[in-house]
């Protein structure tokens, strides 16, 4: 800035005063302000549980803090070097979420902060009962993502929070690389909030979330929760499940294990996609189209078979293809029968006719069992390992 | 303080239009919760839209060269009607500034700074602008082109992202609402961010090619458009019909960024992007309030900042004294500050008022007084066609 009179009016602050006070006054704003967060003032919460109250009308909530402290110890043990747990789980009874996550405070002395949750596990009595009360303020909730992972328990929620965790120090990041790992085997529905939150906003809306159940201390996945009108209305098994992620195109890897005329046979899915497309008939009736292209590869041969042949390998794609086909199928069948349509062909027939749509969705829930399906499945056999002929006693003579 | 006119290049103009328009677009919950999935082919319907606007504005600012909206209005009118039809367009430039300063405040609370009073922040954002308006609205100017390139590179890198949580399915079916919800879209767009350009036609005349007006505004609202488009797109690819529930999509849809499991909290940048352009966009309303009130009440021989001291509507014999400008600018910062707490109780007011009543509002400023303007410019044979005959 350039000043047309160098003069310093008579009263005026010298210039140098002047800067050093604009100095001292933005320093004064570096300190923080009221809205200043303190490590040691908050309880990172990594992990939800919501279960049914004691009370009728509540909820039972449960935040998993970390201890920040436990947490540089050896991997591998929940405990620390210490000798304590490296989570604490914090319980409390209330009739919403969020007045029992401000009741957590009556008994400690450090905010709970959401902001790394990472997953939020509901228990299937309260699920059936409805999901919209707990799931309404983790998504409305500025500090929670909606990146978080949906877990529905077989049994208590909080139980799950709980598990015995062997490569890990806290439960819940055990559950949630678990989650992320599901990609190896394509049985379990990995969805988060935003998914979930997607799927209830869709023209036909019939949401899907993972079961989880803890056995002797260790949490499995099992299975697929299905929900219509935010309750919990029935279960798909791992091949339904199988048979619900062939469809919806999420299948991204995983094992098959055949029983042929020599014996077992394990096949691995290396590429996968699908796509489902509605089709009109002649008689104005829309049914659905799916494709389904796999390429795989023998992981192991347990016969003495030589699978390299290429008659084998016709015959070994054929094997894979009628599995594909009946996981498909027996998903479609469970869909049918609880009359939720788990594919979203609602949602792809108001996409591709929505004039139609418009005619159908309000008797979706009766047209949905009636309408058809039909399977193209594609299959390529693209190696055999690194094996061309089976280990066999006596095979190099 | 640099005080000599002409010295904001076109170049500048049409970066500064862009950034003005992209705070705007950065948060564009309120035209999605209308047209949903089709809201991205409204950036541009709406530009179409605003181009009429744009050449009104082009055409007053060319028969009137040298003067600004508000001394057009004083020509055109007279010095008491026009002083009235001034005083609407202050009053608006005041809203405006104070609609956006209330917009700003109201994003650091609610996602930043949470427990921080409302007042705090504005108080300290307007000191801001203030201190940017003291050193000179030029270089501000100057600035936009960097801020442009953060913002272009921003929205860029968040982008490429989500890419992989982006669904193309979401932006069926296309074109399925009726043709009324496709007009308030257009409407709305049209009105609410690029029509505001208004703003600019009281700092056109410091441009150094000042007949070259229509251009750069055209060509700004063109970017604007195209990248309002863009950051559309990516929030209904990314979020699907959750784009036209959640508050703010664009900052939603970048909380889904995770690279690794390291490069997470994205939303920081879009954060600090949006604060910026916020500023911005206050720093030119605040400037063309200041520069609108010191006209009415007659400061005239007491330039503003980069005021055009060779316009002839000064009075260049007189010294200049840049410290006569700074009560102006206090008081009418002072006043926005105020208005800024005042103008909404809660964000649901805010949000109606944004689906209906904003762009009828915004368009008896943008579009109903400068039509009446020019109409009568023409029917009083005034301006520089007739100058040139004289």
């Amino acid at each position: 800035m350039t000043r047309n009179n160098s003069t310093i009016r008579k009263g005026a602050l010298p210039r140098s005063i002047t800067v050093f006070g604009i100095c001292v006054l933005l320093a004064s704003f570096l300190t923080g302000c009221w809205s200043q967060r303190e490590l040691s003032k908050l309880a990172i919460v990594v992990g939800t549980a919501l279960d049914i109250g004691d009370q009728p009308d509540t909820l039972k909530l449960t935040a998993q803090v970390v201890k920040a402290a436990e947490m540089g110890a050896s991997a591998g043990s929940q405990k620390s070097s210490s000798g304590g747990k490296a989570y604490v789980n914090m319980s409390y009874t209330d009739r919403s979420v969020l007045s029992a996550v401000r009741g957590i405070s009556h008994m400690q002395n450090r905010r709970l902060y959401f902001s790394h949750n990472k997953v939020l596990v509901i228990s299937s009595e309260l699920a059936k009962l409805g999901m919209g009360k707990g799931l309404d303020t983790f998504t409305r909730d500025y500090e929670s993502r909606m990146n978080i992972q949906l877990l529905i328990s077989k049994g208590k929620a909080f139980k799950i929070l709980e598990e015995d965790v062997d490569l890990e120090k806290v439960p819940s990041l055990h559950l949630f690389g678990m989650m992320e790992n599901q990609k190896l085997n394509s049985e379990t529905a990995v969805v988060t909030l935003r998914d979930y939150n997607i799927a209830t906003l869709s023209g036909s809306p019939a949401p899907v979330v993972p079961i989880v159940e803890m056995k002797k201390d260790k949490v499995k996945l099992y299975g697929t929760a299905v929900f219509k009108k935010g309750k919990m209305i029935g279960e798909l098994d791992k091949s339904q499940t199988r048979g619900l992620l062939w469809v919806t195109d999420r299948t991204r890897g995983g094992a098959l294990t055949v029983d042929t005329e020599w014996g077992q046979v394990a096949l691995e899915y290396l590429h996968s996609n699908s796509s489902l497309k509605p089709v009109r008939t002649k008689d104005g009736a829309i049914r659905m189209e799916l494709t389904v292209n796999e390429e795989g590869a023998i992981q192991s041969n347990e016969t003495t078979e030589d699978l390299s042949r290429l008659e084998n390998v016709e015959k070994l794609k054929e094997l894979m293809k009628e599995a594909i086909r009946s996981d498909i199928e027996n998903a479609l069948s469970q869909a049918r029968s609880l009359s939720a349509d788990v594919f979203g062909f609602g949602e792809i027939i108001r996409r591709e006719y929505p004039k139609e749509w418009e005619k159908m969705k309000n008797n979706w829930d009766t047209l949905f069992p009636q309408i058809e399906l039909d399977i193209r499945v594609n299959v390529k056999l693209s190696s055999t390992g690194g094996l061309v002929r089976p280990v066999i006693p006596g095979g190099a003579q | 303080m640099k005080s000599t006119g002409g010295n904001i290049s076109p170049k500048d103009l049409m970066f500064a239009v862009f950034c003005f328009i992209q705070a705007t677009v950065l948060r564009s919950g309120y035209i999605i919760a209308v047209t949903r999935q089709d809201s991205w082919a409204m950036a541009m319907t709406g530009f179409l839209f605003a181009i009429p606007i744009v050449a009104i504005y082009a055409a007053l600012l060319r028969k009137f060269p040298g003067k600004n909206l508000i001394e057009i209005s004083d020509c055109i009118f007279g010095p008491i009607i026009g002083k009235v039809v001034s005083a609407f367009y202050l009053f608006f430039f005041l809203s405006l500034a104070a609609l956006n300063a209330h917009d700003l405040g109201s994003f650091v609370v609610r996602y930043l700074m949470p427990e921080t009073p409302i007042a705090m922040v504005l108080l300290i954002s307007l000191m801001g602008c203030a201190y940017a308006l003291r050193k000179g609205i030029e270089n501000l100017m100057y600035l936009s082109i960097c801020l442009s390139i953060i913002v272009a590179g921003a929205v860029a890198i968040n982008s490429i992202l989500v890419l992989n949580d982006m669904n193309p399915g979401f932006l069926k079916p296309f074109f399925q609402m009726d043709l009324m919800t496709y007009i308030q879209g257009t409407v709305t767009i049209g009105a609410v961010p690029m029509g505001e350009i208004i703003a600019f036609t009281m700092i056109t005349p410091m441009l150094e090619k000042e007949k070259k007006v229509l251009k750069p505004l055209l060509f700004g609202l063109l970017l604007s458009a195209f990248s309002m488009a863009f950051a559309m797109l990516r929030d209904i690819l990314t979020l699907g019909p959750l784009v036209s529930i959640v508050s703010l999509p664009s900052f939603e849809s970048i909380r889904y960024v995770t690279l690794a499991d390291t490069l997470t909290r994205m939303e920081s940048i879009y954060a600090v992007v949006l604060i910026l352009l916020f500023l911005f966009k206050v720093c030119i309303l605040l400037y063309a309030f200041i520069l609108g009130l010191s006209h009415i009440l007659g400061r005239k021989n007491q330039p503003l900042p980069n005021q055009d001291h060779t316009n002839p509507s000064f009075n260049t014999d007189q010294p200049s004294n840049p410290k006569s400008f700074p009560p102006l600018t206090l008081i009418s910062t002072a006043l926005v500050f105020f208005y800024s707490l005042i103008v909404f109780e809660s964000a649901m007011e805010n949000i109606d008022w944004g689906a209906s009543t904003a762009p009828f509002f915004s368009l008896t400023y943008e579009l109903l007084l400068p039509a009446v303007s020019l109409l009568v410019a023409f029917l009083r044979k005034l301006g520089k066609a007739r100058e040139v005959r004289e």
